[in-house]
């Protein structure tokens, strides 16, 4: 564990206060989810974020992507291409799941040709038939979030960003799609993973964040924090 | 159209004999500008989904709009430029200033549509009042009606409307064979050009900006 591994992207102090209200004048609500957060990311770890409802989970995840910059302090990504993964990003609902799979592909990153040559393999995944070929607005929710997990499988970036995905269609799609996940993990890629489930982040992860209160709690070995993390909630 | 040729032809007995070609010329590139801003004004709101979750370039959302209507305006356009054969406008030589308006007006119309969308998701109220500005400036920009036959003081006023030297120079072109005054084609041109690389370099000053802004509301 002591071997000096990179850091893929390092965060210093961060502090992300959300205002709602007229812009530019006094703010009704104000709101800082994260308060003062300081963390190394290494890469080729996986973490886990844990935390309770609100606790800025997601919010990290997006100054980890850079779709939001923090009010103070510095997120410094040092050279690697990130991508959050969603599932139901950019579809539109009048076009078939096959089209949906291509522009949902390239909304993350992807090669066009790299996800066309993909499509068998989607189709399969997604184990949605005769459907693949019928418009989004016909499918079910559950429908929608498999063929994007199975679109999301073939993400290839230096850090992957993961919110709450792993909890998609019934117990043997999930089983399914949490195999192709570990793999991902388990084969050296940069990941960062959001989870309500404790469980989910002792299984996958070998490192753990724990966010409180706009902080960090414990951050170190997953199993160590999701321990604390698990007797804390009691 | 045929609702404005009633009105101001038929009721109000405003039409001179060319009041159809007339009309038609100021109304299609008002249309081209209308559109284009309107539809951009929603452009980055209505894909507050889209970027909350993936990080690019915002500038493209406005611009897929500026494209969609450029291309149905470049039909509407090439229509209108049949009809006024047939209505007995031929080409003529000084339809070479032609590309040049075109062009003026496109970057006017992707600097106003890129400003439009940039500040609809700070103010959003402003999408309910933007329809009646445009409606406004329809009738403000001199397209049913010649503004030098106007008062002086209303003359004056609407001097400061940038579209309508944009129409006044169509019609030079497409129907009175005449060349529009080259000294004032360039510094318009320049400053529109100027109000482009602005809007441009603020959208590029708010791209991290959008996420938030649209998320804290």
């Amino acid at each position: 564990m002591n071997e000096r591994k990179k850091s893929a992207i390092s965060l210093k102090n961060i502090r992300v206060t959300y205002r709602s209200g007229i812009p530019f004048t006094r703010a009704t609500s104000v709101y800082s989810p994260l308060k003062d957060i300081s963390f190394e990311l290494y890469k080729g770890d996986s973490l886990g974020i844990i935390g309770r409802n609100g606790a800025g989970k997601s919010t990290l995840l997006r100054l980890l992507n850079g779709i939001i910059k923090p009010d103070s302090g510095k997120v410094v990504n040092h050279g690697h291409r990130t991508a959050l993964l969603s599932l139901t990003v950019g579809y539109d609902q009048n076009l078939s799941g096959r089209q949906n799979a291509v522009i949902s592909g390239m909304m993350m990153g992807l090669k066009k040709r790299h996800i066309v040559s993909k499509l068998n393999e989607i189709d399969e995944f997604s184990e949605l038939g005769s459907f693949f070929d019928q418009p989004v607005k016909n499918y079910s929710t559950g429908m929608k979030q498999r063929l994007g997990m199975a679109v999301a499988i073939h993400l290839k970036t230096d850090v992957l960003l993961i919110d709450e995905i792993l909890a998609v269609g019934d117990s043997r799609f999930r089983k399914k799609s949490e195999a192709v996940m570990r793999e991902k993990i388990t084969s050296g890629d940069t990941i960062v993973l959001v989870s309500h489930s404790a469980e989910t982040v002792k299984r996958l992860c070998n490192k753990a964040l724990w966010i409180e209160n706009g902080v960090v709690a414990r951050y170190g070995d997953s199993k160590v924090v999701v321990a604390a993390y698990e007797e804390s909630q009691k | 159209m045929a609702i404005y040729y009633f009105i101001f032809g038929v009721v109000f007995q405003r039409g001179t004999e060319d009041f159809i070609p007339f009309l038609l010329v100021g109304l299609v590139v008002w249309q081209w500008f209308a559109q284009c801003v309107n539809h951009c004004s929603a452009a980055i709101t209505q894909n507050h989904a889209l970027i909350s979750q993936v990080n690019f370039p915002k500038v493209v959302l406005p611009s897929i709009n500026i494209v969609m209507d450029t291309f149905k305006f470049s039909i509407v356009f090439s229509l209108l430029l049949i009809g006024l054969w047939v209505m007995g406008y031929p080409p003529t030589l000084s339809y070479i200033y032609l590309p040049l308006i075109l062009g003026v007006q496109f970057l006017l119309n992707y600097a106003c549509g890129l400003i439009a969308s940039m500040l609809i998701p700070f103010i959003p109220d402003l999408s309910n009042l933007l329809p009646h500005l445009l409606r406004l400036g329809m009738y403000g920009s001199g397209i049913l009606y010649t503004v030098s036959s106007l008062p002086e003081s209303a003359q004056n006023i609407l001097t400061y409307n940038p579209m309508i030297w944009i129409i006044q120079s169509y019609r030079d072109v497409l129907m009175y064979n005449q060349a529009p005054d080259i000294f004032n084609l360039a510094i318009y041109g320049c400053a529109v050009l100027t109000l482009y690389t602005l809007a441009r370099l603020l959208m590029n000053k708010l791209n991290p900006v959008f996420a938030r802004a649209l998320m804290q509301r």
